[in-house]
């Protein structure tokens, strides 16, 4: 979710200051043992000419150097990218102007890719005959800018655009056109620059919330205003940011780096969009600062970086107050072939996958990279194939079939972003619901240190230990208590401390029994997790007996210790027992280095096992109780922590009747979320009611919480039966009567229908007759108020309360169309 | 066509109001306690807000769980076009795991316009279902699993339910599970671990009340005055079923119908019968043809099974009950028969048949259930030797001799005899 970033302040001083510092270190050359100690090798490019401290002097252009590349000859060269259509003149222009949607950009540009991917094919083809290579970097040094991967850049769009010569740092006041050292405010609807003090009334400080210049106030009432025309022969300098947001530059994401063999720098890049040139165009909920990442990527030259921009996400976002004018802010992903967007998923995710990936590449052999690229553009042309011939495309490419990548995912995506997910301003209990969703886990699980530091030694003893001779966990606990996530938790710490170094690196993979089609799957799971290849569960059985019992090892690298962790380890026992046999007799080979973390609720499962299974499962044990109620208090309101939406007691009331009941934190939190969502409910009809109703509190109370509490536990039943026809009231007082006449709790239909038309005729109602009296028996049987056998036998169908009689008489003693029922219960 | 007769065209439009649940269920959409307006809230506020539900919609059959389902499915897809995909299973066909899931993904296909292979395993088709609920989640769309039958879903090791909701809560997801049962105790079927994923908010569908069922028939049945149907003709129309309403007959037939079953579907299904007994030649409704309706509606299947008896079979029935009074636990074919021949022996009666006839007319009442097997064993004994019951009891039996023609006055006096001893 979008914050609305705070107000930025333009503190030129400030900027001023950075840009001095940033030129002082290209003024310095660095050299590339000082820059990374990795080694890798690094070109550190430095131009000798010095800089000036707010304007550099931008890289001549080169392109023409593109063409001397001999393998690119008979192909357009990529940089010059045209532009279709006219920049407009003035920053006035660009704010006002909804830019139309350009797709033959696209064409062109997809064109180009593929053409580019045909020359890394040949430069490929090349290098292995010339034995010549392309050398990847993580960092380069270029043009006295410092790029390393994963960087924002500005890219050109145009050659010899004359524009793109001048690079203000500092924006111009639009009032008064000079940059000047005054604090400047920044409209939130055009990104105009202002001074304070050039504001009429002026303001002495940049006000808290969002603001809007008097001239986009002006617009948006329909007026027609006239911005004040720049003092003659002034043309007004245009930053990057103002040439980016009209399409003059573009900015770019670098994914990788390197040196071709003629010398000179390539980048890989992903190119960022911005709003208007999305197929659905500017939408009304776009900030004026965003971009779209696209899922386009071109090789293009460093030359034609200008320089760095930051993009960020919604929350580095709306924590980046005054960082200067290079900022924006990215949140969606943009797909060019489908226009559809779809929300950038956890960005600490992948960084940390990636950053994985990097520990173990080689960066000097190309190989590895190369091949992956080719496999990219197999990939990509195998999807524009696949767009164009539809889903006619035959089994191989099915969605759901692995062997397809699940083919065609990037088809799904929003065609336009909703306006209402970017809607800012949510309420108190809007938040406390969002906080309260199971889907939102916790950093690490309140209440559980203890356990997590047993959880921590355990594996830490056993990694570090080299040996791991049976090392095997198992934990167990009610449903609800935070097994699973403290592991993981655990799992995530531990990981970081890998990373550090302080712990050996080990592979963890982790199971679900429930999510297995059968418990021998999980052979074929554990070994393509290892190894990455699908066999057959027995296939799988075999390699992995003779990894764990016979420590042949397949390769070097495979020789870290693994952590198997086995959620819902009941579903595991088969018949024989054989599978968990095999998963924990792993564990006792002197070679294996495997440590087995099994999960699961109930408390005795090792000792329902096979004695030989439950020696060697059961050694060590970890238990987690149920949470009581000051746990639970404590986790709720953890997650609340600064929203104000639920009253302290309706906090205490909830995780008291859960701790009574279950202790069950799944079901405090969605407790707690339903009566938010009541509270929410009666808010909005009281509002919708009258709209002086405001006054009434708008946090979540006791009586909330009661009601979520009574829909959550209590059986529905005693309302059915309230509410039920006449006759089937009559049929379960008749139950209720014969239940205290026989003393025996199961009747047949036959002695219930004497004692319904005994009632019927000492009371004056019409006996309807044994066929109809017999369906109503058969729809409450349905109901589950009454067990009872299948309707084929008639008159010997036996029936029984499902509930206690007293229910029944609770629920039928006042009904108001048949007083006379409470004689006979 | 050329419909002149406006009774006819009045006619074909009330019986499409009463076949079409969303007219029906608009009527009660609108107060904010309805279960449509809750349902509706739960289910948008979950889209817009991008958080995971689960709901169980509980209640009898015929109350129109599914129909207001359908009616705030139909609202919501107007009001967010494609952001929701609906799949529906229904646990009468998909209470298999395998194929629940395998369901889903034709069901995601279909819907996302992928290709769709029956081939994938069902490993393959979990493992897509939750990269789809994850890419679905990150493009803002919602994707509603309606589960009818839900107490079907509940049966082995719930491993489809089980992924779901897990799923729900550890994926960056947008999902709503609504499970669709009439039992009442469904989320007690639930599995430990479950039910604990399960997030427990519950709508309870109840038959109507008075009121409601008086809104209800004004509602289905008056015509409305701006339709292409003459003008005296609708006021004529309703001005005769509005003394109908205010009928006292009317109103103790509505009563013997509601005191039954006071369910929507009952009520409709009364309604719609009286429709059809409208005299198309009078063109309107009258209180005769509710009555027939009623009888049409209340019918007693045993009774008129024995009134389709032959009087060796009547015979046979009530030989069984002198045995049954008489507390032989258990009669078959040959001690019947024993019965049967004593009955001749003693009172002379005239109708003796032999004994192969006598042996179809009992196969003919076993195969009507009047009379059963006591129990499925003995499948390979002759059919002489196995132990029978009967399956009405002796109220029933009476009243069908009493209703039956040409009944044996002898027949009557046994059973008069049995009852009164």
């Amino acid at each position: 979710m979008a914050e609305t970033p705070k107000k930025r302040s333009k503190q030129t001083p400030k900027h001023q200051q950075h840009d001095l510092s940033s030129s002082n270190a290209i003024t310095i050359p660095a050299t590339p043992v000082a820059l990374e100690p990795t080694p890798v090798r690094r070109s550190s490019r430095l131009y000798t000419t010095p800089t000036a401290a707010t304007a550099p002097p931008p890289p001549p252009p080169r392109f023409t150097r593109r063409k001397s590349l001999n393998f690119t000859t008979t192909t357009p060269t990529p940089i010059p990218k045209t532009p279709k259509k006219p920049a407009p003149q003035s920053q006035e222009d660009a704010a006002k102007q909804i830019s139309p949607i350009s797709p033959d950009r696209y064409e062109t540009r997809r064109k180009r890719k593929l053409d580019e991917e045909k020359n890394a094919g040949l430069a490929k083809n090349k290098d292995l005959k010339g034995g010549k290579k392309r050398v990847y970097y993580r960092k380069v040094v270029y043009d006295g800018g410092e790029f390393s991967i994963g960087d924002d850049v500005y890219v050109k769009r145009r050659e010899n655009a004359e524009s793109d010569n001048e690079d203000p740092e500092v924006e111009e006041c639009v009032m008064c056109f000079k940059a000047g050292r005054a604090v400047m405010i920044e409209c939130d609807e055009c990104l105009g620059g202002f001074h304070l003090k050039c504001l009429k009334p002026p303001l002495k400080e940049v006000p808290e919330g969002d603001w809007i210049c008097r001239f986009c106030e002006a617009t948006k009432l329909g007026k027609n205003v006239e911005l004040p025309v720049p003092p003659a022969g002034k043309k007004r300098a245009r930053t990057a940011k103002e040439k980016l947001l009209s399409s003059d530059l573009w900015a770019a994401h670098i994914e990788s780096m390197w040196k071709e063999v003629d010398g000179t720098y390539w980048f890989r890049s992903r190119w960022y969009i911005i709003p208007e040139e999305t197929a659905a165009g500017r939408q009304p909920h776009n900030l004026r600062r965003e971009l779209y990442r696209t899922n386009e990527f071109a090789d293009v030259e460093m030359e034609s970086i200008i320089r760095h921009c930051y993009v960020m996400n919604p929350k580095d976002f709306s924590k980046a107050a005054d960082e200067g004018d290079d900022v924006f802010l990215c949140e969606y992903e943009y797909d060019v072939c489908w226009h559809s967007f779809k929300r950038i998923a956890e960005i600490s995710n992948n960084e940390e996958d990636a950053e994985e990936d990097e520990s173990d590449k080689d960066w000097n052999s190309c190989e590895i990279t190369d091949s992956d690229s080719e496999d990219d553009t197999d990939y990509k042309k195998e999807k524009i194939n696949g767009s164009q011939r539809g889903p006619s495309f035959g089994h191989s490419l099915a969605a759901n079939l692995r062997k397809g990548q699940f083919f065609g995912l990037q088809k799904i995506g929003a065609k336009k972003i909703p306006e209402h997910t970017r809607c800012h301003k949510q309420t108190e209990i809007g938040k406390a619901k969002a906080m309260l969703l199971l889907a939102c886990l916790p950093k690490s699980p309140p209440c559980r240190n203890k356990e997590m530091e047993e959880i921590t030694a355990f594996i830490k003893g056993a990694v570090s230990d080299g040996q791991c001779l049976g090392k095997c966990l198992y934990i167990h606990g009610v449903p609800g208590t935070g097994k699973t996530m403290t592991v993981l938790a655990v799992m995530r710490t531990l990981k970081i401390e890998v990373d550090s170094g302080n712990i050996k690196p080990y592979c963890f993979v982790e199971i679900n029994g429930l999510k297995l089609a059968s418990p021998e799957n999980i052979y074929r799971v554990i070994y393509e997790a290892l190894t990455g290849h699908r066999v057959s569960w027995k296939k799988a059985l075999h390699l992995l007996n003779e990894r764990f019992s016979n420590g042949t090892n397949w390769e070097e690298e495979n020789n870290k210790p693994c952590i198997l962790l086995i959620d819902e380890l009941d579903l595991l026992v088969t018949r024989n027992q054989s599978v968990l046999y095999n998963i924990l007799d792993w564990p006792t080979k002197p070679h294996s280095k495997l440590i087995v973390i099994g999960i699961a609720n109930t408390m005795d499962l090792p000792e329902k096992l096979l004695p030989r299974i439950s020696s060697r499962m059961g050694i060590q044990r970890l238990c987690f109780g149920p949470y009581n109620y000051q746990q639970l208090q404590e986790i709720i309101s953890s997650r609340l922590k600064g929203i104000d939406a639920f009253e302290k007691p309706a906090i205490e009331f909830a995780s008291r009747k859960v701790a009574a009941v279950s202790g069950d934190a799944r079901r405090a939190l969605e407790i707690c979320r339903r009566a938010a969502e009541l509270a929410d409910y009666r808010l909005r009809k009281s509002q919708s009611l009258n709209d002086s109703a405001g006054t009434r509190r708008s946090l979540v109370g006791v009586a909330d919480v009661e009601a979520a509490v009574k829909e959550m536990f209590q059986a529905p039943h005693i309302q059915v039966m309230k509410s039920c026809s006449k006759l089937s009231k009559i049929f379960l007082a008749a139950m209720v009567h014969e239940l205290y006449k026989t003393g025996m709790g199961e009747t047949s239909f036959e002695k219930l229908a004497m004692t319904v038309s005994c009632l019927c005729t000492s009371n004056g109602e019409a006996f309807p007759g044994f066929d109809t009296l017999f369906r109503v028996g058969c729809k409450l049987g349905e109901c589950r108020i009454i067990l009872c056998e299948v309707g084929v036998r008639h008159k010997l169908q036996k029936l029984q309360l499902n509930f206690p009689s007293d229910d029944v008489t609770f629920a039928l003693k006042d009904s108001k169309d048949l007083p006379w029922l409470a004689k006979y219960l | 066509m050329g419909l002149k007769n406006p009774a006819e065209q009045a006619v074909i439009l009330l019986r499409s109001r009463l076949c079409n649940p969303n007219f029906i269920f608009t009527l009660f959409s609108d107060s904010p306690d309805s279960n449509y307006s809750k349902l509706k809230y739960i289910i948008s506020s979950s889209v817009t807000e991008s958080c995971n539900n689960s709901v169980l919609l509980l209640g009898p059959r015929g109350c129109g769980k599914l129909a207001v389902l359908e009616l705030v499915l139909e609202d919501l897809l107007r009001e967010f076009p494609d952001m929701i995909s609906v799949i529906k299973l229904n646990g009468l066909l998909h209470s298999d795991d395998n194929c629940a899931l395998k369901e889903i993904a034709r069901q995601l296909c279909l819907e996302h316009q992928l290709a769709f292979s029956k081939m994938a395993s069902s490993d393959e088709n979990s493992q897509f279902l939750i990269a789809m609920l994850r890419e679905c989640g990150l493009a803002h769309k919602t994707v509603l699993f309606v589960l009818d039958e839900f107490d079907l879903f509940a049966q082995g090791k719930q491993r489809l339910l089980y992924s779901l909701l897990d799923a729900m809560q550890s994926v960056t997801s947008q999902a709503v599970v609504i499970g669709v049962s009439c039992r009442l105790d469904a989320d007690q079927l639930l599995e430990k671990r479950v039910r604990s994923r399960f997030s427990h908010r519950k709508l309870l569908f109840l038959p109507p009340s008075r009121e409601d069922l008086q809104r209800l028939l004004e509602h289905a049945l008056l015509l409305p005055s701006g339709s292409d149907l003459p003008h005296e003709f609708v006021a004529n129309f309703n001005s005769k079923l509005l003394n109908i309403f205010a009928d006292k007959m009317f109103k103790d037939i509505m009563d013997t119908v509601f005191n039954t079953d006071s369910t929507f579907k009952q009520v409709l299904t009364f309604l719609f019968s009286a429709l059809c007994h409208l005299d198309l030649k009078r063109g309107f409704l009258s209180v005769e043809n509710f009555k027939d309706a009623l009888s049409n509606i209340q019918r007693q299947p045993k009774l008129e099974c024995l009134k389709d008896c032959s009087i060796l079979e009547l015979y046979i029935l009530v030989c069984m009950k002198r045995l049954e009074v008489r507390e032989h636990e258990t009669c078959n074919f040959n001690s019947i028969m024993k019965e049967y021949k004593s009955i001749h022996d003693s009172f002379q009666t005239t109708d003796y048949y032999a004994r192969d006839v006598c042996r179809r007319a009992f196969e003919h009442l076993l195969q009507r259930e009047l009379i059963s097997f006591l129990d499925n064993r003995g499948h390979g004994h002759s059919i002489e030797f196995r132990p029978v019951k009967l399956l009405i009891s002796w109220q029933e039996l009476y009243q069908g001799l009493k209703s039956y023609g040409s009944c044996p006055a002898i027949l009557y006096k046994l059973v008069e005899r049995e009852t009164t001893t």
